[in-house]
């Protein structure tokens, strides 16, 4: 079993074992979850711009903000993107900014979509994972958030969608890390979303809970530690 | 370094200084004021547009609470005159809640009339004012007071994609959003996607100000206290 880096410090000393380096199980699923405001976006980011560093690329499905937005909260980390939506290591799916009114320029890895048309996101996320396979046989994948699906799509619609997503960046080989905020949904569908993934992080503004299901090994493995959110992102203790 | 705009409360860009020490609302983001009712909600947020007017920030303000008499009443009571603000269009409000026999100054090019229980109007009018205000205005501020009447008029779920779409839209013209809220009056799922959906949080009680959430600082809180000349920290 192989992990790749986390890129948020502490993360990956936390996660170690005698089977593997610490860090993200490579080609898994990850739900991070927790209430809002807990730092979830700013763990998918560090994620994402650690995965840059290292040559792997990454496509990133944005549905609560706009890629300027986004990149905007980045830089506010001094993690800077612009090279990497240039180089095309980034291949990015802004589903919210046609809400915005701004005029959005389509390029090869820069494509907008619609939270309100799963459809569409489908078929983007489609060509965007062979996209990046093509580049690299393993890459990240991020989608956050499930929230604004939730807002504008029927609750099993965006398990359905979900569904999909996970499938398809899986059979690629990509890892992936799917935000969510606790408490949008009923608790029947929260359960539900749960189950769809390998691992989940919860983070609750102090703590983070990391429960990982090893399927080959029959086990799960719960850990939990402290966290702050610092300039240099989040940072495990 | 995350610029801030000034807060027009005494006591808040204090309390909100980060590292670099600038303090106030981060700029061009969102924030959600919320707590039980009378706590000073509204006082807030128009104690922070008056300081955006005085300046020379102009404000587009959806009133849904209350209609434009009650809200200039309120306004005066904090000595905050609004009428030069809205002859010079730099005050554009969209009052969604008085009756057409109340009196009210006839439509300009500022002051529109919406209704409540019609979020597609709202929004429509909105859209031509974020245009209207953006156009000559690379910085401005955005209110919504409150989100709990359009929250009561209307389908829920609707309301949270229509702040969705007005968050997107303000974010994107340079202006700086807050909406109010009352704790409580909607369900725990609807409360908690109005807090994910905004960058800052602050939430009062009536006798602390706890800021929840904020871009660049994490939580602090302060006692305040409403005064004559609104809220002090």
């Amino acid at each position: 079993m192989n992990n790749i880096q986390s890129g948020i410090p502490g993360f990956d000393q936390l996660t170690v074992s005698e089977l593997a380096e610490g860090g993200i199980p490579e080609k898994s699923t990850t739900l991070i979850y927790g209430p809002p405001k807990t730092g979830k976006s700013i763990f998918c980011n560090q994620f994402t711009y650690s995965g840059l560093s290292n040559q792997e690329p990454c496509l990133y499905v944005s549905t609560d903000k706009g890629v300027k937005q986004v990149q905007r909260d980045m830089m506010d980390f001094q993690w800077l993107t612009q090279n990497y939506i240039q180089n095309q290591s980034i291949y990015f799916i802004d589903g919210i900014s046609y809400l915005s009114g701004g005029k959005f320029e389509n390029k090869n890895n820069l494509v907008s979509s619609s939270v309100s048309n799963p459809a569409d996101l489908m078929v983007k996320v489609g060509i965007g994972t062979r996209n990046v396979y093509k580049t690299s046989n393993h890459f990240r994948s991020i989608l956050d958030s499930l929230n604004t699906l939730f807002a504008f799509n029927p609750d099993q619609m965006v398990i359905r969608i979900l569904k999909a997503y996970l499938r398809r960046i899986t059979e690629a080989g990509g890892t992936g890390l799917i935000a969510y905020t606790e408490g949008i949904t009923d608790p029947k569908t929260e359960k539900e979303l749960k189950s769809l993934f390998n691992n989940t992080i919860r983070l609750d503004g102090q703590n983070i809970h990391i429960k990982s299901d090893y399927e080959d090994f029959n086990e799960v493995k719960t850990l939990e530690s402290a966290y702050t959110i610092s300039d240099k992102g989040i940072v495990v203790n | 370094m995350i610029p801030k705009i000034e807060s027009g409360i005494p006591g808040f860009d204090e309390l909100t200084s980060s590292n670099d020490g600038t303090g106030g609302i981060p700029e061009n983001t969102a924030t959600l004021i919320y707590g039980p009712s009378k706590t000073g909600k509204s006082i807030f947020i128009n104690q922070f547009i008056y300081k955006g007017l005085t300046n020379d920030e102009p404000c587009l303000y959806i009133t849904t609470d209350n209609g434009y008499k009650q809200f200039k009443t309120n306004m005066d009571e904090f000595n905050w005159p609004i009428e030069k603000y809205l002859d010079s269009n730099s005050l554009y409000l969209i009052d969604t809640i008085s009756d057409v026999s109340e009196g009210i100054p006839s439509q300009s090019e500022s002051f529109i009339q919406s209704c409540i229980n019609n979020p597609t109007d709202i929004m429509v009018k909105f859209g031509s004012g974020v245009n209207y205000i953006s156009k000559n205005n690379p910085l401005f501020r955005s209110v919504i007071d409150s989100a709990t009447t359009l929250l009561a008029y209307n389908e829920n779920m609707l309301i949270i994609r229509v702040l969705k779409a007005y968050l997107m839209r303000v974010n994107e013209a340079g202006g700086t959003p807050i909406i109010a809220y009352t704790q409580g009056s909607a369900d725990s799922i609807i409360e908690t996607m109005l807090k994910s959906m905004v960058d800052n949080i602050i939430r009062i009680d009536g006798e602390n100000l706890y800021i929840e959430a904020m871009n660049g600082i994490g939580k602090r809180s302060s006692p305040y206290q409403i005064t004559d000349n609104g809220i002090i920290l």
